[in-house]
């Protein structure tokens, strides 16, 4: 589903990624782990084309990830995620699903099912402006979700929400984890990581230290978090 | 074999910036304060003018004065389109829409072709909108409906193609407010420039300038090239407001103002273009 080859990025005399080469396959739950800085959004930016890389090659579905098809099929969240505010939460996923084509009857139908999803009936149509941060992410989790994509990019999910919100990002990401859906997730909450994610990978100052099953990185007794610092500290 | 694919998300993001725009609080009360100053010039119109001792007839003064405001209104809507363009990038970063469009299947170049696009056709409709009550005071005043006025507002919009791409452009290499006074500056340059070689043309300047003596005539041609280089913002004007004139005669020196700002809409165009597709999206 995923694929980095060799993948390196660099911005004048520092290295950001440093000849990452991973895959991730289809259904499988994802976490790119790191310390702040460590190049996990960069490598999120090159899959999405927003940068691309000085050298080596990304592939999404076998497309290269430089063509604008192959996001068809990808919802994505930002970290610290942002809507004009002059919008409501309900045109937001209205423009969400014009962009993806999608006819206006089913996409009608999508907006009313994705705001029940993410809980937010009854303020779907006030303005992005009367709404908290938790909320804003709540919505853009659900634009993340428009048009059933095969693979999910979030960056940070739960930046914002309170434990219960948190709870409540995991319990949907499992149950679409369960449906299938492939899902690469960056965070920096590692005990929600361990309870969701299948693999996951370490990178720090842009280089890949560990990527496997989190069950094999995990052993009886540790915790991802005392495994996260051992590696990183090295 | 893309295009009927390609078009709908670029009259999409067309659709989105005319509303994000409108939206805008300063878009509105811009427009309300606009087209009230050219209500306004509807009391000029039945003044008595006296010139040289001779009360000058209703018919002269409604032309003088639509021509007047035609060219203010098209020199004003040009600042319009350059506030409105300024910023337009740097917005949709802050606003998450930047990464919000392109983390679809949207490609650069069908999100930079909708903005500009969108903001040209807003200012062109906002200019249109201002010359349409300036041709229908004229049309009441004279009596005479003058559909000509309202192509001459059409021409004119290819200048607030050449503000839109070239802040949009610049604003990509430098802070907006310097893109935007940049923009400015070389409008200003032009117009400057224009008023002085009109003025150069008079009689009066001709024979200064035969007295002097021609001793600096490299300069001269030097000056030539680079005011002929220079767009012509004022030139499209004056062109288009000829429209509105019983001149019969056109030959390529008049049509050479267009060509000169189509030839910059398309080399600031690509260099828009290729900026943009290398530009990092936050």
């Amino acid at each position: 589903m995923i694929q980095l080859k060799n993948v390196t990025k660099r911005y004048d005399s520092l290295t950001a990624v440093d000849e990452v080469s991973f895959s991730v396959e289809r259904g499988e739950c994802f976490a790119l782990l790191g310390p702040n800085g460590a190049g996990k959004t960069t490598i999120v930016k090159m899959l999405l084309d927003f940068t691309p890389p000085t050298s080596g090659s990304l592939s999404l579905n076998g497309i290269p990830s430089s063509d604008a098809r192959c996001r068809a099929s990808i919802g994505y969240l930002a970290e610290n995620h942002h809507i004009p505010l002059s919008l409501s939460g309900w045109r937001y996923l209205l423009r969400c699903a014009e962009l993806l084509e999608i006819n206006r009857s089913d996409a009608m139908d999508q907006c009313r099912s994705i705001v029940e999803l993410i809980g937010m009936q009854g303020r779907e149509h006030a303005k992005v402006g009367t709404y908290s941060k938790g909320m804003i992410q709540r919505f853009g989790l659900g634009a993340a979700l428009m048009g059933d994509p095969k693979l999910l990019i979030l960056d940070e999910p739960t930046s914002g929400l309170d434990p219960i919100g948190i709870r409540e990002i995991r319990q949907l990401l499992e149950s679409l984890k369960g449906q299938g859906m492939t899902i690469f997730l960056n965070s920096h909450l590692l005990s929600e990581v361990e309870k969701i994610c299948d693999t996951a990978a370490i990178i720090n100052r842009g280089k890949l230290l560990v990527k496997d099953a989190i069950s094999a990185l995990v052993k009886d007794g540790d915790t991802l978090e005392e495994l996260f610092v051992r590696v990183v500290t090295g | 074999m893309k295009t009927s694919k390609a078009l709908p998300p670029i009259a999409k993001i067309i659709g989105y910036t005319l509303e994000d725009e409108m939206r805008q609080k300063s878009f509105v009360i811009m427009f309300g304060i606009c087209a009230m100053g050219v209500f306004l010039i509807r009391g000029c119109y039945g003044g008595n003018y006296v010139v040289n001792g001779q009360t000058l007839d209703a018919g002269t003064v409604v032309r003088a004065l639509s021509k007047v405001s035609f060219h203010i209104i098209a020199t004003g809507v040009m600042i319009v389109a350059a506030l409105l363009s300024m910023q337009l990038f740097r917005r949709d970063r802050n606003e998450g829409m930047l990464s919000f469009v392109l983390s679809k299947p949207i490609a650069r170049w069908q999100y930079v072709t909708g903005k500009i696009v969108g903001i040209w056709l807003l200012s062109a409709l906002f200019m249109f909108i201002l010359h349409g009550i300036v041709c229908l005071i004229t049309s009441v005043n004279l009596k005479v409906f003058m559909p000509e006025y309202l192509v001459a507002s059409l021409v004119c919009s290819l200048n607030l193609l050449f503000v839109v791409i070239a802040v949009l452009f610049l604003s990509l290499l430098m802070p907006d407010s310097v893109a935007f006074l940049f923009v400015l500056g070389v409008g200003i340059v032009g117009f400057v420039a224009d008023g002085i070689v009109a003025a150069s043309q008079s009689q009066m300047a001709q024979a200064m300038m035969q007295q002097s003596g021609a001793g600096s005539e490299s300069n001269l041609t030097w000056w030539k090239v680079v005011y002929q280089l220079w767009p012509k913002l004022l030139g499209v004007q004056r062109m288009a407001s000829s429209l509105t004139e019983s001149e019969s005669s056109r030959g390529f020196g008049s049509l050479y103002p267009l060509i000169n700002i189509s030839i910059y809409c398309v080399i600031i165009g690509v260099l828009l273009f290729k900026r943009f597709s290398t530009e990092d999206i936050i």
